[in-house]
């Protein structure tokens, strides 16, 4: 298909080969790539029974026909393997520039599996070829360690994909980095790659160009998209100049701001963490993925420090949900967490889930509480390391409690560790937790965007009826969007007509809107079809009980609580799934998934 | 299924602007959104400037049912169709007059003020020999508003989507905002200093 080569390498840790193979059209026709292509693949090649950390287990890393284009925002790439954390299959998305260079080395994708006998790196040279090389010098290094020496190796120009410590020692929240700076950050993915002795993956030389099948259509479009993005204040404004953590500030007035592992809705303080404190105390400079003009970026300075975000989860994870609110002490433990390779919300939402055992008198080290800023970054540094302490916080925080004796503690949905928007505050949202396919995310579904910043329009943030039907259309997009591949934060600007605009002039076939949510759909009940699989059922498309039975006191969310269950049988009618959740036969000959 | 009070009041708000504005004679025009797997439609020849709870009406999504036959507004073949075959989330539809005069000499209505450019560039106008409530108009609206928020039908009125009933309308009048000033230009007499819609290639949208 044009804007892709059709080509994937596989790669076979075991004996350490790899071989090219073909990709028929008609894969991405129904997938069109990124995550549709990474879960066509891999639910073809995997058995949902898998143990995550099995050299059975494999990772499929994808490029979109979007990736790389004129597209302002769309240097993305998608991952899709099976989570050592949640046990479900997981999709996971990243920026920067890996993708549209692993594009330029005429190649979709690469299959990893098996398990290599001693640590090892991948190189995919655009000159040579692939290689897997020994890793042994590499091995312990930081994530910034690691891609400033495979620099020195394989020269200037190389780009990263690594693990830090922690995906070596198989953390379950390990991520993986993208050239030190952004991430496949959840669900633990980063074990994966520990548990197959695989340190980094390294791209150079791409010289190749994909086909576009109307050039002149596509740069309309994209320069139609780019006058949108510089039109609309979120991306004209908000994004680049707080980052992500603006968000905070309207979370917080809007009373949703999780604070002290979910027991408030805001707090006074929350201010100092934001995206304005940022920007005026810590800012160096703001960064963009490829070819993106929205820049929500930042690199900046912590005491002595120097490294990349923070971004809003993290200084609500490891901030306000912690009640911290020490920027400095903030964005230095998200440093740690960035060069140790760990997911900054899984992290912080386990240390909050230990500062509440804590004071429930369950957890025995007295110095977990909430608000001990001085705890942070060494809980960070221990749990990447297992060591005393953090061997408990690196099963994440269902594990942790479960241990400790009081499971409710552990704010998760299939053990994914719940983001930054309390779901009190949002109905659709919180629909959007408790059926999403990796668990407790915030992006599969993306309600935010409409309860709250009124993208593309506002809707009733309390309000139940329609919101089953308005999170299916959001969740089969975002499926989409991962899939093409393009950052989701065009959404704020762009409606998902562009999406379909941009996918037909670049491959010459008619991607109507609803040709795409089709697509989408095939995947999200593909996704659901392998869960199943793997042992899910609809007792674990649930919120812990405090979002249920516990409404907050005080502030604009107050007096809420989530009926989840009256949402949850219309989801299931409205996806064409019976009453248990699985998705029924009519629906999947339909979508032609077997 | 039970219709909640929110959703009740979102179509009388709805119904009442249109109203106010004029857009429809008393007794037309019809609103709809999806909720639940089904389609909430306005009664037939409700008073959308007056709706009272009854006037909304519970409609299959996939097939013709006897609430839609019976007392389901004349077009609920033509919102079904739509919310199959797009992505459409709510309905409004409407008789609104500039864009309803123009559909009748252009073959597309493509926007020369700035807010339209921004929101819509051009709209689609198709063309029936049974204009209201065939199938014939619910076969065309539903491909043309894949890849658009709004659609013409010619000599009829105009049907926009939304993700919700007021994000709909705000389709709908803006839509007839950006007509309403082509129509307005005309009148003029005048040719324009600077026609953007030619520099920034919206025959290509
Ligand atoms: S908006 Fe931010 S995350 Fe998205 S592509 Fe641009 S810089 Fe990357």
């Amino acid at each position: 298909m044009k804007g892709l080569f059709n080509k994937i390498i596989e790669v076979n840790l075991n004996d350490r080969t790899h071989q090219i193979i073909e990709i028929a059209d008609e894969i991405y026709e129904n997938y069109l790539g990124g995550r549709g292509l990474g879960v066509k693949l891999f639910t073809d090649r995997v058995s949902p029974t898998v143990e995550p950390l099995s050299p059975d287990n494999k990772l499929v890393f994808t490029i979109g026909p979007v990736t790389g284009t004129s597209v302002s925002t769309s240097g993305r790439m998608s991952l899709v393997t099976k989570s050592p954390l949640t046990g479900t299959i997981f999709y996971s998305n990243t920026g920067g520039i890996f993708g549209f260079s692993m594009k330029r080395c005429g190649i979709d994708g690469i299959i990893i599996e098996g398990k290599s006998e001693k640590p090892c790196y991948i190189i995919i040279d655009g000159d040579k070829g692939v290689k897997i090389k020994d890793a042994e010098e590499l091995w312990g290094l930081d994530t910034e360690e690691t891609y400033d020496k495979l620099k020195e190796i394989e020269g200037e120009k190389v780009h990263t994909l690594e693990i830090g410590p922690a995906g070596e020692n198989q953390v379950l929240l390990a991520s993986i980095m993208n050239d030190a700076s952004r991430a496949f950050g959840r669900g633990g993915v980063g074990a994966v790659l520990g548990s197959k002795n695989l340190k980094a993956i390294a791209v150079i030389n791409g010289k190749q160009k994909t086909e576009v099948d109307n050039p002149e259509l596509l740069k309309n479009y994209a320069k139609s998209a780019l006058d949108k993005i510089k039109a609309l204040p979120v991306t004209r404004a908000a994004l680049p100049l707080f980052g992500t953590a603006g968000v905070l500030h309207v979370t917080n007035s809007l009373g949703m701001l999780p604070i002290r592992n979910f027991t408030y809705g805001q707090h006074e303080k929350a201010p100092l963490i934001g995206g304005e404190a940022i920007r005026k105390e810590i800012l160096v400079k703001t960064e963009a993925c490829y070819g993106c003009t929205i820049r929500c970026g930042r690199l900046t300075e912590a005491g002595s420090m120097k490294g990349k975000g923070p971004e809003y989860e993290t200084v609500w994870s490891l901030g306000a949900n912690c009640e911290i609110f020490n920027l400095i002490k903030i964005t230095q433990a998200n440093y740690h967490c960035n060069k140790l390779g760990l997911d900054t919300i899984s992290m912080g939402v386990t240390i909050s889930c230990a500062m509440e055992l804590q004071d429930k008198g369950l957890f025995p080290y007295e110095e977990v509480k909430f608000g001990n800023e001085d705890v942070l970054s060494e809980l960070v540094i221990k749990t990447a390391k297992k060591e005393g302490i953090g061997a408990d916080l690196a099963e994440g925080s269902k594990r942790l409690a479960e241990k400790y004796g009081d499971a409710e503690t552990a704010i998760h949905v299939k053990g994914l560790e719940l983001p930054a928007y309390d779901p009190r505050g949002a109905m659709g949202h919180a629909l959007g937790y408790a059926t999403s396919n990796r668990g407790g995310c915030h992006l599969t579904g993306y309600m935010a965007a409409m309860e709250i910043f009124n993208a593309p329009k506002k809707i009733p943030r309390f309000t139940l009826g329609g919101k089953p039907d308005l999170l299916v259309l959001k969740q089969n997009q975002s499926a989409v969007e991962d899939s093409l591949v393009n950052c989701k934060f065009s959404g704020y600007a762009l409606g998902f007509d562009y999406q379909a605009r941009f996918v037909s002039a670049i491959t010459g076939l008619d991607f109507n809107v609803t040709r795409l949510l089709e697509i989408g759909e095939r995947i999200y009940n593909l996704e659901r079809v392998f869960n199943i699989g793997a042992g899910f059922s609809n007792e674990d498309d649930k919120l812990p009980e405090r979002f249920e039975t516990v409404p907050f006191k005080e502030g604009l969310s107050k007096d809420r609580v989530v009926p989840i269950n009256e949402m949850l049988s219309a989801y299931y009618n409205v996806r064409g799934w019976d009453e248990n959740g699985v998705p029924k036969k009519e629906k999947l000959e339909e979508l032609g998934l077997k | 299924m039970k219709i909640d009070k929110e959703t009740f009041n979102s179509f009388d708000l709805v119904g009442k602007d249109l109203s106010n504005r004029g857009y429809n004679s008393s007794h037309a025009g019809n609103l709809s959104m999806k909720s639940g797997g089904k389609i909430i439609i306005t009664r037939r020849s409700a008073m959308l400037g007056w709706l009272q709870p009854e006037d909304l009406v519970i409609i299959d999504l996939e097939e013709e049912d006897a609430h839609s036959g019976l007392i389901a507004s004349t077009e609920s073949n033509v919102h079904r169709n739509i919310y199959k075959h797009t992505d459409a989330m709510a309905i409004v539809h409407a008789h609104a007059p500039a864009t309803t005069a123009l559909s009748m000499i252009e073959d597309e209505i493509t926007c020369i003020d700035g807010e339209g450019m921004f929101l819509y560039k051009k709209i689609p106008i198709v063309e029936c020999d049974i204009p209201v409530g065939s199938y014939e108009v619910a076969e065309k609206v539903a491909p043309a508003l894949q890849n658009y928020p709004a659609v013409v039908v010619r000599a009829h009125g105009v049907f926009a989507k939304g993700v919700t009933l007021e994000d709909a309308l705000g389709v709908l009048t803006g839509v007839e905002q950006a007509a309403d000033i082509i129509y307005r230009v005309k009148l003029l007499g005048q040719p324009l200093k600077r026609d953007y819609s030619k520099e920034k290639g919206f025959t290509n949208w």
